[in-house]
């Protein structure tokens, strides 16, 4: 379970003080699909990189599974983000010198899994996704945006994480690879348990989740 | 794929840019070690100067010097008296003889005249020589041999004033007395074949014979050959490393002057020395004991302070440019890395993003500039195999060419051979070395590497790769995660 309570994020910038996080509370329950709708510059990607705890809140909790990770020193930080999150991002961000297995190996091979089991799973997940198996050794930056994509998911799924975090996934999408790429992630919040929260500007996206929120100048509203 | 083959992708990403580095590094890294090679060399050559030539005075009969001049030859007395001087640690003396070929002898008609010429006159470069022997010289007389041996003759026939029939001209042999296994400047003599001289007592029978003159005469060990009327045995064949050392033998001692009928007698004396320090007040010393109308006392070599002054700036040179080398790969790599680090910072930020530790990412940019050190190393390496031997010659002659002019006198190691035929103008001496200088007393430096070059290369490639390296690792961990969503 996500429990996120009365979290801000500060930022300065010159003179002025700039919130795009300003007291955010919600929870979401395990395996729920959910999609926090905002324009550009509404604090969308700043409140998921709080929950990723790729950065720190300036005040508030952010609880998963009972952990707060607002208060975790860097080292559980970085077993948190590998053990427990799965990061799907808006450009990708695969390395782009490694190939589709390779990138969906890397998580495992921060968590100590051994190199065969490693690249079993990770053939496994790549099936997963519908890429067909003469593109998993492919170079990331040869293949088409929607692979790319889908190996990104492959990847958020490789260490079994409790909570994906989505970063405009389909926003750089035709309409039926962000179909697909919907399809693929409602699947896994339902069939896995895997609690998936997607931040979205996608009204399309956000209508075939579980639970849709709007972030508005900071503040965070359930539809 | 692991953190190491990541790492090894990761340094030809960029391929071009990868190559490019590593001809810069191999160059870099390539003079660092050519510098040090060179260093090492040099410091072997000082130890080796200082060690044949450094620490030995050569004592000569006043006015005597390599079979030139006059005066009285020294004696048993002198070399305890030498010994007795402050700071001497042993004192050898030597008698170098000449020996004329007895077949050429026997074939002599000269009719001698008046006068100094008459003892010249004879065959088989009999001038000056005190004895006779089967062998015959290795060494072709030539055109120098001709005109030593036409000078000393047209003195005994003018001045005899009647006919010498002149038959062929050979070179004599030069025997060395010994009394122990070293040559007169106290270097050891080094036996390619058989062994040293054992039996150093008058009536022994044993004799060393140089490469070219045993090749000539068909000698082997346990080949024998004569020395007046005693047969020798061949004991051993020594390499002296040059054409004139190679045409002699040696012969023990005590039996070089039964032999020659100079019992007691020495042509020279090799003094050596406590401490290169002492060098020069020890000649003072030596010349006070000896008296200075007796002897002459001659540096092993007056060069050598100048020789090993000009080595050591070339060391210092050298050791300045290895260390200034290493330096420059370190901040190639350095540098290089530091931009691929800002160049990844992204990519830095989605490792973190999606677990890796900071330690990680760490060791995958220090294997990465690994990479390139160690590319650079191997071309390096290369580089330094063909270019050290150039660059020490090039140090070396750029620092000796100065000081080489100013350098006094080289003894050679025949002093006092001509005895036995007393004066005679155009004695045929040993002058090798005689006002040469540094350079000539430096001669070659070749380069080698030794486990010590290896150490100290691969100390030097540890501190690029850790200059290099370790820095931008740790900026690495300076890296936040969030840095993966910039620009999105």
């Amino acid at each position: 379970m996500l429990s996120v309570t009365d979290v801000v994020k500060t930022f300065n910038s010159g003179d002025r003080t700039i919130k795009p996080v300003n007291g955010v509370s919600f929870t979401l329950e395990q395996g729920t699909f959910a999609a926090i709708l905002g324009k550009s510059g509404s604090g969308k990607s700043t409140l998921l990189s709080l929950l990723g705890a790729l950065d720190k809140a300036s005040s508030g909790d952010v609880v998963v599974d009972e952990v707060n990770i607002s208060k975790l020193p860097d080292r559980k930080l970085t077993a948190y983000r590998r053990d427990d999150i799965g990061f799907v991002f808006q450009q990708y961000n695969l390395i782009p010198n490694l190939s589709a297995l390779e990138n969906v190996m890397l998580p495992m091979e921060f968590a100590g899994v051994r190199h065969g089991e490693r690249s079993k799973r990770a053939a496994e997940l790549l099936n997963q996704v519908e890429l067909t198996e003469e593109m998993h050794g492919r170079k990331a930056n040869r293949l088409s945006g929607g692979m790319q994509q889908r190996v990104a998911i492959a990847r958020a799924l490789a260490n079994n994480p409790k909570l994906i975090l989505a970063d405009e996934p389909t926003g750089n999408l035709d309409d039926e690879t962000g179909e697909l790429i919907i399809a693929l992630l409602r699947q896994l919040a339902h069939e896995k348990k895997t609690t998936i929260l997607v931040v979205t500007h996608d009204h399309a996206l956000a209508s075939q989740t579980d639970r849709k929120f709007r972030l508005a100048r900071g503040k965070l509203t359930e539809d | 794929m692991g953190v190491v083959s990541r790492s090894v992708g990761n340094a030809f990403r960029n391929k071009v840019r990868s190559g490019a580095v590593v001809v810069i590094l191999a160059v870099a890294i390539g003079l660092a070690l050519a510098m040090l090679v060179a260093n090492q060399a040099v410091g072997a050559k000082v130890d080796s100067l200082k060690a044949s030539v450094g620490n030995n005075l050569t004592v000569n009969p006043a006015g005597s010097r390599g079979g030139l001049g006059g005066g009285n030859p020294l004696t048993a007395a002198d070399a305890t008296k030498a010994a007795a001087v402050a700071h001497v640690t042993s004192v050898n003396g030597t008698l170098s003889v000449r020996l004329a070929n007895s077949a050429a002898t026997s074939t002599t008609t000269a009719t001698p005249g008046a006068g100094q010429g008459a003892d010249r006159g004879g065959p088989g470069g009999g001038f000056g020589s005190s004895g006779t022997t089967s062998l015959k010289s290795a060494v072709d007389p030539g055109v120098l041999g001709q005109r030593n041996n036409s000078n000393s003759g047209a003195t005994g026939g003018s001045t005899g004033g009647s006919t010498t029939t002149r038959p062929a001209f050979t070179i004599p042999i030069q025997a060395t007395g010994v009394s122990t296994s070293t040559t007169a400047t106290g270097a050891a003599i080094k036996v390619t074949s058989g062994a040293q001289l054992t039996d150093f007592a008058a009536n022994s029978t044993q004799a060393l014979v140089g490469t070219t003159l045993a090749t000539k005469n068909s000698l082997k060990v346990g080949s024998t050959f004569t020395v007046q009327s005693r047969t020798m045995t061949v004991t051993g064949i020594f390499d002296a490393g040059d054409a004139f050392d190679n045409n002699g033998i040696y012969l023990p001692l005590a039996a070089t002057q039964t032999l020659t009928s100079q019992a007691g007698q020495l042509s020279s004396l090799n003094v050596v020395v406590d401490n290169i320090e002492n060098v020069s007040a020890t000649q003072a010393a030596l010349t006070a004991s000896l008296g200075a109308t007796n002897v002459d006392v001659t540096a092993g070599s007056s060069g050598l302070q100048s020789a090993i002054s000009s080595l050591g700036s070339v060391q210092s040179i050298s050791l300045i440019a290895f260390i200034a080398s290493l330096v420059t790969a370190g901040l190639i790599v350095l540098l290089i890395m530091i931009m691929v680090v800002r160049e990844r910072r992204r990519e830095i930020g989605v490792l973190k993003a999606i677990g890796a530790a900071n330690r990680t990412i760490g060791v995958q940019f220090v294997l990465e500039a690994m990479v390139l050190v160690v590319m650079g190393t191997v071309v390096g390496a290369v580089v330094a195999a063909f270019s050290s031997n150039p660059i020490v010659s090039a140090l070396v002659a750029g620092n000796t060419g100065s000081t080489a002019a100013a350098a006094g006198p080289v003894q050679g190691a025949g002093g006092g051979g001509g005895f036995g035929g007393g004066f005679g103008g155009g004695g045929f001496t040993r002058t090798r070395g005689a006002f040469s200088g540094a350079s000539q007393l430096i001669g070659t430096i070749s380069t080698s590497v030794g486990w010590q070059t290896l150490v100290l290369g691969a100390v030097g490639i540890l501190v690029i790769a850790a200059i290099g390296a370790l820095i931008p690792s740790l900026l690495t961990a300076k890296v936040r995660p969030i840095e993966v969503l910039r620009g999105e």
